[in-house]
């Protein structure tokens, strides 16, 4: 009905218009102070005249009587009048941006003005427009503090999500992941977060750290995003349909030698009788046709056997010279195809939204694949004081991955290898396990074909909500949540048992052999082929009942929540397998030999949590906010323990004066608007895994045999008076509007202090044990945030938008466990990371070799071997200090161009990579071969 | 080459660091097992595992003095009690270790095996005398390794006469210590050296089958002394096991076809062209054998040698007797019956007929020579550490060595422990694995 009415003064206004004779009107364009607002856009509306104001902020504009005029101007708000003749139009400053609500911790709902800690909001505008198809990647680079880690980029890509950089020095640092108010497990990150359909999302709230995610509890101590999804909205049906294709190719590789081919170190030792002295003899004698090695000698073009002769008396002759391209060569272009549909709207007092998604990626590694389907169905409604909603999403992934590492063996082959001529390895007989020229490694092709893993999630998670008004300033609110993953996965190895000429009698003919006779025999190991079967499921329950209040008193408003949490998470994984196959091509352990293998694990995890929280306004401008939570927690829980020890509470305050209200004089111009805001709370946190307190008894290897039982001590021992850690966060920062709000800039400095992490370390076999799990002494974590934008240009057809984001984030141990002032935590004999008292951490440490006064490395006069500075050397942190973001916009009518960028450094990364392609030769560092200098070292341990 | 196999070249040419031969860790983890059982059994109303546990942990610990000197041991095993064991002098572990074999004893004395434990006794069934028969004769092994040492023959005297004095003596004659848990065909439950060495337990031969040979040397010490009957249990002719009939080489077993490998070559000796390891360590099919701990033969080269250099001992037997026990103890263990034993005692040659070796140094290297040959793929860390301790035979380094190369005498500790128990592994000085002598390896 509605409707009919506004359209009466429309025909009106349209009769009028045509009637209607031109006049020359003036006027003035204010702010609310009365300061003119030069540049001030003034349109006749419904026509394409307009002009722009003068630096006094005066027009002049011819119109017909009884015109519109719609006057706009960047950081103001646009506004309708008539046009009249010395009109003086004031324009209010537009604080929308400022006045929009963000979700906090819990689900509630704030304005910004109101925070005291940082919250950045990422509308699905924001979000979508890479159209990544996964959240993660479409969250990178967008948030300052917020750091993005791809671990893998495979047709699953494993991520890392952190915040504020790392608090915890081994245990968890991921953000915790919260959907409609259901926390997410540590770690499950990536899983979770490659299943939902990043269109589905409304907006994710980016809690940065402790004291804006302290009411999530222990798992909001590295800080939250709290993803909101559709609901749909009031008005007409919305349809939508959305397309995607991406294509992926392979960036960079390594950098690689391609001056020698296939051998080893058969030439006679430094040190030893037969020793050439000139380097390029010795190359001469490492050459064999059958080498992964690269210390061959240099390619010259001749034709020459790569391997070994087949059973058909053929050879796999090859021009002795690197083939450009072919490890690139080697890959596919990978393909994600993402199809999706949705509806939304709403009429009275509804609201709906559904949606459909499919998936479809092709991996860069050839043949994986993986494929995704999901569909989401929410609604909300209202009827007298209830307010009801839910919503469920279900997902079906299933993946076909290589378990097989495709890119590690196929570096480390000779340059003048057809590589990419082997993909056929059915049918190209010197790509077949049997004829492929490798002693050591088997055609790449056959494996990637051979070793395969195949899963499926399903995965339905959702929430329902009720809302009661008690009164007109107190609801009830209760929101029950739940996820349910199972995952069935199965592994396999092919069978395939070498031919009895390829084991025993392929040989290097005469005149190549380099005087091994027929070559030493080689180490081809056939396949036996195996199969593991995996079963995996995981639930969550999450319930959340809140009392809201809400009331204004005068200069006083009062916002208040009391809530009870109970979360419990159970997971169950089954497993059996065989290491050995009968019947080639089945894939089922009936089809074995020898004893099944097998195992299980469950776990269960409960919290609950108790907490409530205060906030009071004065006039809009001060905000004052006081919480606190108790909380117990199964993972510290025994019989025997005294209640502090898996119980505890933890405060926290913040505030925020929104400075540019208090004093209106010091807005002007250039400063719009100014907030002050300032936080400090204590969280504890249980970071442990579920049964963590106690040793464990595994079976010892190959136990049990037959009714034998043997049961080993566990290498990890468990401090007995281990204890939840507490974190201590204090935050301060400024939000600026500057330049008629085309400026905004936000400053934050933060701190944490963490006693009593629960670590575990490395400690001596010698004690009985490999690891102790302890409360260390003490860490802190502090850093810088700076998120600036900029409107550059504004206009009603093209806009350029700015933004920078820049954090630093620095840690430090201030003491560790009794007196010890080191322990070492991951990695290598020859390199790993290690936890320093008073360093930050983590600190790489790894080999050094002795070098003279001009940096090149001393040897062994008798052996030739480099000499080492025995104890590792200090290198420098592994986690990068300073994250530099920057994105731009630009948009012009409907077409929009973004980009974004990201820069991490400070500092250190060992690759092993580098080690390998050294030990393989491949590596474009072991190309100079004259002198005796080993120069892969400095290039992938420098800063 | 592939990494982490058994060819490194680094090793060949003794140009060794302290990521080699970790043993370290993975012994102190099978020790801490040990400790929890003696420390544990009594509470958990299984006393009886409480002797055994300390056998095996004295066992061990001799392992780990032979090979890196001092070590944690009073300060070991406390977990968070202290995680940067201290030290202790590798003479004083030696001592602890036979108050430790004492206490093993009395234990196994006062808690026989009951019925349904017995079962659980891989090693000997619940039979607690020969239980302690292996604690006099690790004892034994303890006290020959020192009893060059000058200063420490009284003491070895005294207790060698102490553990002969006991009711059950040493090891017998037939008796050798070996365990099997239940080896059985499936994988990851063959015997350990058929799966490292020999094949899946689908029966495929493993690629590493091909890579430990037997030495040039050691053929030639065999058929110095005519011994060929030990030879051809201990390798296949050259080519290596026929995959169609289990036990028996591809090539004729004759003489000319066992051809061994320079300690160290790395190339140039094709398989087909050389030996394998033999049918008493690996046939096809064999992933059942025992694992052994302690031959039988080792027990009574020591009492000979007992016999032969410590002349306060009250042995009742000769030195002729122990010696001939000990070599018709090794052709038993090796699979050969005791009649070509008896041929070799007989055959004139002074490294095998007690008859020929006359004096005190000729009786000793006829021990040693035969203690070192029954030892060959039993224990080679007990083979190297008598080595060092007689330097006899007279063994060549590696091919791959500089010429002039000192052999090892001992290893680096681990870089594992440095890494983590730092002030106390410097505490024991700059470790020099070619000079750095044990305290029983006096020349």
């Amino acid at each position: 009905m509605r409707k009919l009415v506004l359209l009466v003064p429309g025909l009106l206004l349209l009769l009028t218009g045509l009637l209607a004779q031109k006049t020359t009107i003036t006027g003035k364009v204010t702010d609310e102070k009365g300061i003119p607002i030069p540049g001030a856009t003034v349109k006749v509306k419904g026509t394409k005249t307009g002009v722009a104001a003068n630096n006094s902020g005066e027009f002049n504009l011819s119109v017909d009587a009884g015109a519109k005029l719609i006057v706009s101007a960047a950081g103001f708000t646009e506004k309708e009048v008539a046009a009249t003749s010395n009109i003086v139009i004031t324009l209010a400053e537009d604080n929308k941006a400022l006045s929009e609500v963000v979700v906090t911790a819990l689900g509630v709902k704030r304005r910004p003005k109101e925070l005291g800690y940082s919250v950045a909001k990422v509308s699905n505008e924001e979000l979508t427009n890479g159209r990544s198809t996964t959240v993660a990647n479409s969250l990178s680079g967008k948030v300052s503090g917020l750091a993005v880690y791809n671990v893998n980029n495979s047709v699953d890509p494993s991520v890392k999500i952190t915040l504020r950089g790392y608090r915890s020095l081994t245990g968890n640092n991921d953000a915790l992941i919260v959907i409609d108010g259901l926390p997410m497990p540590e770690g499950g990150n990536g899983t979770i977060l490659n299943l939902i359909n990043p269109n589905d999302i409304e907006n994710i709230s980016v809690l940065k750290g402790g004291v804006a995610a302290a009411l999530y509890g222990s798992a909001g101590v590295n800080g939250a995003l709290v993803i909101t999804t559709k609901k749909g909205s009031r008005g007409k049906p919305k349809v939508s349909y959305t397309h995607s294709t991406n294509a992926e190719r392979l960036n960079q590789m390594a950098q690689f030698q391609n001056k020698y081919g296939s051998g080893s170190h058969y030439a006679a030792g430094f040190g030893t009788g037969g020793w050439k002295p000139n380097y390029l003899d010795r190359m001469h004698d490492n050459w064999r046709s059958y080498e992964n090695q690269q210390f061959g000698d240099a390619f010259d073009g001749s034709m020459r056997i790569a391997g070994r002769v087949l059973q058909d008396s053929s050879r796999n002759m090859l021009p002795y010279s690197n083939i450009p391209g072919e490890r690139e060569r080697i890959w596919n272009t990978g393909l994600t195809v993402n199809n999706q549909a949705s509806v939304s709207g709403g009429s009275g007092a509804s609201t709906f939204y559904l949606s459909y998604e499919n998936n479809l990626t092709w991996g860069i590694v050839p043949e994986d694949k993986a494929q995704r389907n999901g569909a989401r169905f929410a609604a909300t409604t209202e009827t007298g004081r209830l307010k009801a909603g839910f919503n469920v999403n279900y997902v079906q992934a299933a993946y076909d991955r290589t378990t097989f590492d495709f890119y590690n063996e196929t570096i480390n082959q000779a340059g003048n290898i057809p590589l990419s001529t082997y993909r056929d390895w059915q049918h190209n007989k010197f790509g077949n396990p049997n004829g492929y020229y490798n002693d050591y490694y088997t055609n790449p092709y056959f494996r990637l074909d051979n070793e395969r893993v195949k899963y499926q999630d399903a995965n339905i998670n959702g929430s329902a909500e009720f809302t009661l008004k008690l009164a007109s300033w107190l609801n009830v609110n209760d929101r029950l949540s739940a996820m349910n993953n199972s995952r069935t996965q199965k592994n396999s190895v092919g069978k395939f048992i070498h031919s009895d000429y390829a084991k025993n009698l392929a040989y290097v003919p005469a005149g190549v052999d380099q005087g091994d006779g027929k070559g030493i025999t080689r180490a081809l190991t056939d396949f036996l082929g195996s199969v593991s079967d995996n079963i995996n499921t995981e639930n969550i329950l999450n319930n959340e009942l809140q009392l809201q209040a809400n009331k204004d008193f005068k200069d006083f408003s009062l916002k208040g929540t009391l809530g009870f949490s109970i979360y419990d998470r159970k997971t169950k994984s089954v497993s059996v397998g065989s290491s050995s196959i009968v019947v080639p091509g089945t894939f089922n352990v009936e089809n074995r030999l020898g004893n099944l293998s097998g195992g299980e694990s469950n776990t269960e995890y409960r919290k609950y949590g108790y907490y409530g929280e205060v906030q009071v306004g004065w006039r809009d401008q001060v905000f004052v906010h006081v919480f606190g939570r108790y909380d117990a927690t199964s993972k510290f829980f025994k019989q025997t323990r005294p209640t502090n020890m898996y119980s505890y509470f933890y405060p926290g305050f913040d505030a925020s004066a929104v400075v540019t209200d208090m004093f209106p004089s010091i807005k002007g111009n250039v400063l719009n608007y100014f907030k002050l805001r300032v936080g400090y709370n204590k969280n504890g946190n249980d970071n442990i895994n579920a049964y963590g307190l106690e040793p464990t008894y595994p079976n010892s290897g190959g136990f049990p045999y037959g009714n034998t039982v043997g049961i080993t001590v566990g290498d990890v021992l468990p401090d007995k008076d281990l204890r939840p850690e507490f974190v201590y966060s204090f935050e301060v920062g400024g939000e600026f509007q500057l330049i008629k709000n085309r400026v905004g800039l936000d400053l934050t400095y933060y701190n944490q202090r963490s006693e009593g992490q629960v670590v575990s370390v490395t400690i001596p076999r010698t004690t009985g044990y490999g690891t102790l799990r302890i409360n260390v002494g003490e860490t802190k974590n502090w850093g810088y945030e700076t998120d600036l934008k900029v409107q550059i240009i504004k206009t009603q057809r093209f806009n350029w938008d700015f933004s920078v984001r820049y954090s630093y984030n620095n840690n430090k141990i201030n003491s560790l466990y009794k007196d010890v002032s080191e322990f070492f935590q991951a990695g290598f004999s020859y390199a790993g990371a290690f936890l320093v008292k008073g360093q930050s951490f983590p600190q790489m440490k790894a080999i050094s070799y002795v070098r003279d006064s001009v940096g090149r490395i001393v040897v062994n006069k008798a052996t030739g071997y480099p000499l080492n500075n025995g104890p590792l050397k200090t290198f420098g942190r592994t986690t990068p200090p300073h994250i530099l973001g920057a994105g731009t916009r630009l948009r012009f009518d409907d077409f929009t161009l973004t980009t974004n960028w990201e820069y991490r450094g400070g500092n250190v990364m060992y690759s092993d990579l580098g080690r390998q392609m050294t030990f393989t030769g491949s590596g474009k560092w072991t190309e100079q071969r004259a002198p005796f200098v080993v120069r892969w070292y400095r290039q992938i341990c420098t800063k | 080459m592939v990494t982490g196999h058994s060819h490194l070249p680094a090793r060949f040419s003794y140009n060794f660091n302290n990521t080699n031969f970790n043993f370290w860790d993975n012994w102190y983890d099978v020790l801490e097992d040990f400790q929890y059982a003696i420390d544990n059994a009594d509470a958990r109303g299984m006393p009886q595992f409480k002797g055994p546990s300390k056998i095996m942990k004295a066992y061990v610990f001799q392992q780990v003095v032979d090979c890196y000197g001092n070590a944690p041991y009073s300060d070991a095993f406390k977990g968070s009690g202290s995680i940067t064991p201290k030290f202790d002098d590798q003479k004083a572990i030696y001592d602890s270790l036979m108050v430790l074999l004492d206490g093993a004893i009395t234990d196994l004395r006062a808690n026989a095996f009951t019925g349904t434990s017995s079962g659980s006794d891989i090693v000997f069934k619940g039979n607690t005398t020969n239980w302690i028969r292996f604690a006099n004769s690790l004892k034994l092994r303890v006290l020959m390794r020192q009893s060059r040492v000058a200063s420490r023959q009284a003491y070895v005297v005294a207790e060698i006469n102490k553990a002969a004095a006991t009711p059950e003596g040493f090891l017998t004659a037939g008796t050798d210590v070996k365990c099997n848990p239940g080896f059985t065909q499936s994988s990851g439950q063959t015997n350990p050296l058929y799966a490292n060495w020999g094949y899946s337990a689908a029966g495929a031969v493993l690629a590493l089958a091909r890579f430990p040979r037997p030495t040039t040397f050691l053929f030639s010490q065999m058929i110095a002394i005519d011994d060929t009957f030990r030879l051809k249990r201990i390798a296949y002719a050259k080519g290596g096991e026929n995959p169609n009939n289990s036990g028996v080489s591809t090539q004729p077993e004759i003489l000319a076809n066992y051809v061994g490998v320079p300690f160290g070559a790395t190339s140039g000796y094709l398989a087909q062209n050389t030996s394998y390891i033999g049918p008493c360590f690996i046939t096809k099919a064999g992933y059942a054998k025992d694992v052994y701990l302690m031959l039988g033969a080792e027990s009574f080269f020591n009492l000979a040698e007992a016999k032969v250099a410590l002349p306060g001992v009250t042995l009742s037997g000769t030195a002729k007797t122990y010696y001939e026990q000990g070599v018709k103890e090794s052709f038993r263990v090796t699979g050969t019956t005791s009649d070509p034993a008896t041929t070799i005692l007989v055959n004139g040659k002074q490294l095998s007929d007690w008859s020929v070796a006359l004096t005190t140094t000729q009786q000793l290297q006829t021990i040693w020579l035969q203690k070192w040959l029954a030892l060959t793929d039993f224990s080679g860390l007990e083979a190297w550490s008598d080595f060092r301790r007689t330097n006899y035979p007279n063994l060549p380094a590696s091919a791959g060595a500089p010429v002039g190369q000192a052999l090892p005498v001992r290893l680096f500790y681990p870089n594992t422990e440095e890494a983590t128990n730092g002030a106390n592994v410097k505490a024991q000085g700059t470790i020099n694995v070619f000079t750095g002598k044990l305290f029983w390896d006096i020349d």
